[in-house]
């Protein structure tokens, strides 16, 4: 079968939407785990590993007395405890092209937050959601609890 | 009776998320011991946090958040115990520093090649990042193609012995992360660096 390369592509994007995304890089990955920990990507929910790259736009979900931590790009770090969930609605990274951004949601749960590079670079880039607030950062750790 | 019952609960966890989601924030010091700043805004208002053990407590979106309090270690611990207990180690960095226009290692950051394979297969790391930086003196495009270069010889040295080059990102981050920020145009050797970061 013969196709033209750019209509290969165009398949190829509507088939993975994450490949249309440019060249999409992992923005951390999962460092600690207890538990049937999840990650919720493109529809799918995937056992969640030591080691494992974590992407925009996915959502980590912890078991009760589950809990798992996440090392960022730029050494920033957010851990969940038990019957938490964790959205990563976006993330940028780029010294060299002075791009950042950080926008998590804190679903539910209990979270650990440590700011990492952006906090020193951009604090005004980074934003934590929860359901009834927004909590802007100046670089330092913080505990926040969302009760469901 | 139980079909009843699990009705029952799930309508007054529905009602309660709805008017509720209730969150508490903490400001603690951070892994350095340094206690910074955070605010709290919903619609109604902010609530500023610059003490260690300061809390807030936000009921919903709309109302201003109530007065910061003081929370107890006991307190926080049984609260947060089981996020701060599965919070990974800060992941440790090394400097290296490079003879001016050059990937050639001064003589003290060589020696910590060593000690960074020391780290990695202590960790167990599988997120290696070598970063190279420039300072401000010369082009951008420059700069940047050298950090580069400086970064990629790193890894050369970190695989020749014997560690995964699947584990390790290389990047170049040129004038925009600076240890020390000058002006642009301004020589500065501890800006000329590659920064390792074990994971």
């Amino acid at each position: 079968m013969k196709m033209k390369p750019y209509l290969c592509i165009l398949i190829l994007c509507l088939l993975f939407p994450a490949l249309s995304q440019g060249a999409e890089s992992p923005v951390g990955s999962i460092k600690t785990l207890e538990g049937d920990v999840l990650v919720l990507r493109g529809g799918q929910s995937i056992p969640a590993s030591i080691g494992m790259p974590v992407f925009q736009g996915d959502i980590i979900q912890t078991p009760a007395s589950g809990s798992a931590g996440i090392i960022f790009r730029d050494d920033s770090i957010i851990s969940l405890g038990p019957e938490s969930k964790l959205s990563i609605m976006e993330y940028v990274f780029e010294p060299k092209d002075e791009k950042f951004s950080m926008l998590m949601k804190m679903i539910k749960g209990t979270f650990v937050y440590i700011s990492g590079a952006i906090g020193k670079l951009s604090p005004d880039s980074i934003k934590l959601e929860t359901p009834s607030s927004i909590i802007a950062v100046r670089g330092t750790k913080m505990l926040i609890e969302v009760k469901g | 009776m139980i079909q009843r019952c699990f009705i029952v609960i799930s309508l007054i966890s529905l009602l309660a998320g709805c008017a509720s989601h209730r969150t508490t924030v903490v400001l603690v010091p951070d892994p350095q011991g340094h206690v910074g700043k955070v605010a709290v805004q919903t619609q109604g208002g902010e609530q500023l946090l610059s003490e260690s053990g300061q809390a807030v407590i936000v009921k919903n979106e709309k109302d201003a958040p109530a007065p910061a309090t003081k929370f107890g270690d006991e307190k926080i611990r049984s609260m947060f115990g089981k996020a701060l207990d599965a919070e990974p180690p800060v992941p440790e960095k090394f400097v290296l520093y490079f003879k001016i226009d050059s990937t050639e290692l001064l003589p003290d950051s060589a020696m910590l090649i060593t000690k960074i394979i020391g780290s990695i297969r202590q960790r167990k790391s599988f997120d290696i990042s070598v970063n190279g930086h420039s300072d401000r003196s010369g082009e951008d495009a420059y700069n940047l193609d050298l950090s580069l270069k400086r970064a990629a010889y790193i890894k050369e040295l970190i695989v020749k012995e014997g560690i995964d080059e699947r584990y390790i990102t290389t990047d170049s981050h040129g004038e925009g992360n600076p240890v020390v920020p000058t002006p642009d145009g301004v020589s500065e050797p501890l800006n000329r660096r590659v920064e390792v970061i074990v994971r």
